[in-house]
C-alpha cells in the first residue's frame, strides 16, 4: 500500500518538474516552428467526406510546395465545427505564421480569430467567407453570382412552369445561402415556386430528402443540389422514381463525377469552381502578407462557369 | 499481507495504471514537440477538455451503476437546438439555461424508466432514444438559423476561465455524489449486483432513475457550453459524441460491467483523448490516424483492466 502511493507521489512530483522545465523555456519563438521556414496551417472540410476539399488539400499543399512554406494539414475527418475550431486553437499554440481556413461553418470561430489576431497570425479564408475583422484575405467563388447565372440557364432549359427543389447545405452557412439565394432568386422571378430543404452538406440526407419532396410535391420539374455530391445524391432519387427525363437536376462544384454524369445524360448541367486557382491565390496571398507586403488581391470572387453537355469535354479532359 | 489490504493495493494499482498513461503521454509529447510545452497548449487541453469532460461525468456514474446510455450524443444536440431556439426567441438566458438543465434531467429520467420499468436491456432503450432524440432534433432545427446568441450566454462557453470552472465543478459535484452520499454508495452496490441490491433492500429502480437524470443533466451542461463557445447550434451535433464519451470513461479505467470506477479516473481518460488529440495534431499527424491512436487506446486500456482483474482473481 505505502510503496503504491509512494510512486504516485513521485509520478506527481516528477511530472510537476519536468512540466515546469519545459514551461519555462519553452515559449520562445524560435523553438516553436524554427529553421525560418514560413509556416502555415490549413483547416478545411474533411477531404473524406467530398472530393471537391481533397482537391482543395492537394492544391494548398503543391502551392506550399511550389513557394517553400511548411504546410500543416488540420483538417479534421468529421464535419464537426467544434473540431475544426480546436484545429484552429492548436495552430495558434504552435506557432503558425498564418492560418487558412475552409470552414465547416463559418459561425464558429470569433473566439479564435480573435487570439491569432492578437498574435499577429494571418488569418484567410478560402472557399467561404468568415465575416470576421481579423480575417485578412478571401478567395472563393463567387457563389451569388454563379448561382443566379445557373438560375437563369435553368430557366432558359425548363420547358414547363413548376417547382424547383434545392437541396441546400448548413443553413446560415456563407457559401450554401448564397447558392440558394442566387438560384432561388433568378427563378422565383420567372414564376417558379422553390422549395428549399438544408442538407447540412450531408449527401445522405440530401438522398433521403429528395425521395421525401418527389413524394410530397409531383409537379417538381427541377432538381438543384447546392454541392455536386448532393446534386448526384438527388439525381439518384430521381431515378429511383422513373423521372430521369422529366426532372432535370443541377449541382454546383464541377468535380468529375458531376462531369461524367452530365457526359452520360443524367445530371444537366453543374457550376464549375476552380478550387486550384483558390488554393494559389489564398497561399499566395497568405505568404505575402505574412512577409508584411501589399498583395495584389485580398478578396478574390473567382467567377463560376456552367458545365453542360455542349463543353463537358472540355472539363473532362482535364 | 491481509486479503483487505491486497484488495486496496490491486485497486490502487488499477486506479495508477491511466494516471502513469496519461504523464507517459504527456511528457511523449512534451519531449517531441516543442510548441506542445507551453502553457497555452496547456491551457488549450483544458478547454478542449471541457465538452468530453463534463458529458463523460455523467456516463461515468450510469456506467457504475451498471446501467448505459447510448442516448448522449443525439440528446446533446437535441438540447443544443432547444436551448439556441429558446435564447433566439429572446427568453432570458438564465431561464433557457435552466430550461435546458430540467430538460436533460426529465430525458435522463425517462431513458431510466424506459429501462427500468419494460426490462428492455439499457443497450436497446437507449440505442432507440439516440433515434427519438436525433428526430426531434432535426424537426426543432429543420431550416433554422440557430446562432448569434446574447453576450452573456457566449461568456459561459468562451475564453478559458468560465468553462474550466464549470467543468472542475461538475467533476467535485459527481465525485462527491459517489463518495460520500449514499446515493454514491448504492451506486456501487447496484453496479456490482443488481440483483443482491434488491434482496438487500436498495429500491434499484428509484436510484437508476436518479443516475441516469443526472447522466441527462451532464449532457445538458456539456450541450450548452459547446452551443455558448462556437454561438450557434446545429441538429447535427453530437453525432458519435456518446462513444466519444464511453471511450474516455474506459480508457480511465471504469469498467462496462458496472461496479467500478471513480471521477478521478474518468478524468484522467478524458484527458488522455485530449492530450493525445492535441499533441499528435502538434506532430503534424493527420485526424485519421488520431483516431487510429485513440482506438488502440482503447483496446490497450480494457485489456490492462482485464490482466489486472485476473491478477486480482487469482491472488
Amino acid at each position: 500500500m505505502n510503496r503504491a502511493l509512494k510512486r504516485i507521489v513521485l509520478f506527481t512530483v516528477v511530472f510537476l518538474c519536468i512540466t515546469g522545465l519545459v514551461f519555462a523555456g519553452g515559449s520562445k519563438e524560435s523553438q516553436k516552428t524554427g529553421k525560418g521556414k514560413i509556416t502555415i496551417a490549413y483547416t478545411g472540410f474533411p477531404g473524406g467526406l467530398t472530393p471537391f476539399w481533397a482537391q482543395m488539400a492537394k492544391y494548398m499543399q503543391e502551392e506550399a510546395d511550389a513557394l517553400g512554406v511548411k504546410l500543416i494539414d488540420l483538417s479534421p475527418t468529421t464535419a464537426d465545427a467544434n473540431l475544426q475550431k480546436q484545429s484552429v486553437d492548436n495552430a495558434i499554440d504552435m506557432g503558425v505564421q498564418g492560418i487558412i481556413i475552409g470552414s465547416i461553418d463559418n459561425r464558429a470561430f470569433g473566439e479564435s480569430l480573435k487570439k491569432a489576431g492578437s498574435k499577429g497570425i494571418i488569418i484567410s479564408a478560402v472557399d467561404t467567407a468568415i465575416d470576421d475583422p481579423n480575417v485578412k484575405a478571401l478567395a472563393q467563388t463567387d457563389n451569388l453570382a454563379s448561382a443566379r447565372l445557373l438560375g437563369q440557364y435553368i430557366v432558359d432549359h425548363t420547358s414547363q412552369k413548376g417547382k424547383v427543389l434545392i437541396l441546400g447545405g448548413t443553413l446560415g452557412h456563407q457559401t450554401g445561402d448564397a447558392r440558394r439565394d442566387g438560384v432561388k432568386q433568378v427563378l422565383e422571378g420567372n414564376g417558379y415556386e422553390v422549395i428549399f430543404r438544408a442538407c447540412d452538406w450531408d449527401d445522405k440526407k440530401a438522398y433521403e430528402t429528395a425521395i421525401n419532396e418527389l413524394d410530397a410535391h409531383p409537379d417538381i420539374v427541377v432538381v438543384f443540389g447546392c454541392w455536386d455530391p448532393g446534386a448526384l445524391a438527388g439525381l439518384a432519387a430521381v431515378k429511383e422514381k422513373g423521372l430521369l427525363g422529366k426532372i432535370n437536376v443541377y449541382g454546383f462544384d464541377g468535380l468529375p463525377a458531376a462531369f461524367k454524369s452530365i457526359k452520360d445524360g443524367e445530371l444537366t448541367a453543374t457550376i464549375k469552381q476552380d478550387n486550384k486557382q483558390m488554393a494559389h491565390v489564398i497561399m499566395n496571398t497568405t505568404v505575402l502578407l505574412i512577409k508584411g507586403q501589399e498583395p495584389p488581391v485580398k478578396r478574390l470572387l473567382i467567377p463560376g462557369v456552367v458545365v453542360d453537355k455542349s463543353n463537358v469535354d472540355k472539363f473532362l479532359e482535364k | 499481507m491481509s486479503e483487505a489490504n491486497r484488495r486496496a493495493v490491486f485497486r490502487l494499482k488499477r486506479g495508477v495504471q491511466p494516471l502513469v498513461g496519461l504523464l507517459i503521454i504527456y511528457l511523449v509529447f512534451t519531449a517531441l514537440s516543442p510548441t506542445f510545452r507551453t502553457f497555452n497548449t496547456f491551457k488549450t487541453i483544458l478547454t478542449q477538455a471541457v465538452v468530453l469532460g463534463t458529458l463523460s461525468t455523467g456516463a461515468t456514474i450510469v456506467l457504475i451503476s451498471g446501467g448505459l446510455d447510448l442516448s448522449i450524443g443525439s440528446l446533446f444536440g437535441l438540447i443544443a437546438v432547444i436551448t439556441g431556439l429558446m435564447l433566439k426567441a429572446n427568453i432570458p438566458v438564465g431561464i433557457s439555461i435552466f430550461s435546458s438543465l430540467l430538460f436533460g434531467a426529465l430525458a435522463g429520467a425517462f431513458n431510466g424508466a424506459i429501462i427500468v420499468s419494460t426490462g428492455i436491456p439499457a443497450f436497446i432503450g437507449t440505442l432507440g432514444m439516440m433515434k427519438v432524440y436525433r428526430g426531434f432534433a432535426e424537426i426543432l432545427g429543420k431550416n433554422k438559423d440557430i446562432s448569434q446568441f446574447p453576450l452573456s450566454f457566449q461568456s459561459i462557453g468562451q475564453g478559458y476561465l468560465m468553462p474550466i470552472s464549470i467543468m472542475v465543478i461538475t467533476f467535485l459535484v459527481a465525485h462527491i455524489i459517489l463518495s460520500y452520499t449514499k446515493l454514491g454508495f448504492n451506486c456501487y452496490a447496484i453496479g456490482g449486483s443488481n440483483e443482491m441490491s434488491r434482496r438487500a433492500g436498495i429500491p434499484v429502480k428509484k436510484y437508476y432513475l436518479i443516475y441516469y437524470m443526472i447522466g441527462g443533466i451532464s449532457t445538458a451542461i456539456s450541450a450548452i457550453i459547446l452551443a455558448s463557445r462556437l454561438n450557434f447550434t446545429n441538429s447535427s451535433w453530437g453525432l458519435g459524441l456518446e462513444l466519444n464519451a464511453l471511450g474516455a470513461v474506459i480508457i480511465g479505467g471504469t469498467s462496462l460491467t458496472g461496479g467500478v470506477g471513480n471521477i478521478a479516473r474518468t478524468v484522467i481518460g478524458v484527458f488522455i483523448v485530449t492530450t493525445l488529440n492535441t499533441g499528435l495534431s502538434h506532430l503534424g499527424v493527420s485526424s485519421s490516424w488520431q483516431r487510429i491512436s485513440i482506438g488502440t487506446v482503447i483496446i490497450f486500456a480494457v485489456w490492462l483492466d482485464i490482466i489486472q482483474r485476473r491478477r486480482e482473481e487469482n491472488a
